[in-house]
């Protein structure tokens, strides 16, 4: 036989449970001051560069081998990417039409120098008084950094293996810091 | 009673019904704010600062800088730590125009800039006498000593003249490694 339905429990299910957003919500806005305020919105990168220093014995050291020294003579029309020891011949890369110098071409040329030479990682800058440090910074990531795009490098690793590069020339130095006028 | 007098009564009564805020759709807000911020979100390793009018090369470079002494060179002057230590003679207007040193600034040859030669040799002397009172060990138990690294912060259009200097200066006050600081591209 069939109970008739009980009229305390049809009316205490019809009622609506409201949750309570106002202290989420305080969390929200708690969260949301303490990221802004602890954000960083310019991000900086750097590069580092060794002070050069003379010391006679690894001078002498140095120059029983002779080094690639890669440098790169950054002028008022040109970058000459030349060796000290002539091991690649010099090359003239002209400035682009605005006066800055052409980071594309001079990538492209550090790239065919670091196959042939895969094992080196110094270049030495020496750029003239004018050069901004708005062309340094281009240049230094032109000499640096290995784009995805470009042709894959090797080197023999410690191993023996050979295992592909992931930067150009990291090691970046200054070769004029000691004169003090424009001998470009 | 007139008709003006019952709209008015029927106005107060609906103003002192409580209300309550939907806060639902403000709440998908702060949520959707909250995902976008923890998305970008990125704080700095280091307290390198800039100032006002600097506009700093973008680099495509990913090595982040760690904290260090800092140099700010502006069209105005050079700071270190905070502190204003050259004004150049003739503030850049345009491009064209070189920063210019004043005599009393400069020794060695035009080579060196001495106040900021000063500063960083009193910076070296602080940092080795507190290393000396208090030693700090690094994870494989040497001591640490002092670092020498300078990071430079300077304007995009500041020419290589003026850095050089600031760089013989940095090598003349036995400090190895400068650190080029730039801003990072965004993709």
């Amino acid at each position: 036989m069939l109970r008739r339905p009980s009229r305390r429990n049809r009316s205490g299910g019809s009622e609506l449970v409201e949750l309570n957003l106002v202290p989420m919500m305080d969390a929200f806005v708690t969260l949301i001051g303490f990221l802004l305020y602890t954000m960083a919105f310019l991000s900086f990168v750097a590069t580092d560069s060794p002070v050069p220093t003379s010391s006679p014995t690894e001078l002498a050291e140095k120059l029983k081998t002779e080094p690639l020294q890669l440098t790169l003579s950054i002028n008022k029309s040109e970058t000459l990417v030349w060796s000290a020891f002539k091991k690649i011949p010099s090359t003239s890369i002209p400035h682009l039409p605005d006066g800055s110098p052409d980071t594309k071409l001079i990538h492209e040329k550090l790239i065919e120098i670091k196959a042939q030479f895969p094992q080196e990682e110094q270049i030495v800058f020496a750029p003239s008084s004018a050069t901004s440090y708005d062309s340094l910074v281009r240049l230094f990531d032109a000499a640096k950094i290995l784009d995805p795009t470009d042709p894959p490098i090797f080197k023999a690793g410690s191993s023996g293996v050979e295992e592909p590069i992931t930067y150009l020339f990291p090691q970046i130095t200054f070769g004029n810091l000691l004169s003090s006028e424009d001998d470009s | 009673m007139s008709r003006r007098a019952l709209q008015r009564r029927k106005a107060r009564r609906k103003l002192n019904r409580p209300f309550e805020l939907q806060l639902t759709s403000m709440l998908d807000v702060l949520v959707i704010i909250l995902v976008f911020m923890l998305k970008s979100y990125q704080t700095s390793q280091n307290n390198l600062a800039v100032l006002p009018g600097l506009k700093l090369p973008i680099s495509y470079s990913t090595s982040e800088p760690r904290d260090s002494l800092q140099v700010i060179i502006t069209s105005e002057g050079i700071t270190f730590e905070g502190k204003r230590l050259v004004d150049f003679q003739t503030p850049v207007a345009s491009e064209d125009q070189s920063y210019q040193f004043s005599t009393k600034d400069l020794d060695d040859g035009g080579r060196r800039i001495v106040p900021l030669f000063d500063a960083l040799v009193q910076v070296k002397q602080q940092t080795e006498m507190l290393r000396a009172k208090y030693p700090l060990k690094d994870s494989a138990g040497n001591t640490i000593g002092f670092d020498g690294i300078m990071a430079i912060t300077a304007d995009r259009r500041v020419p290589y003249d003026t850095l050089r200097k600031v760089l013989f200066t940095a090598g003349a006050a036995e400090f190895r490694v400068l650190r080029f600081i730039a801003q990072r591209r965004d993709y």
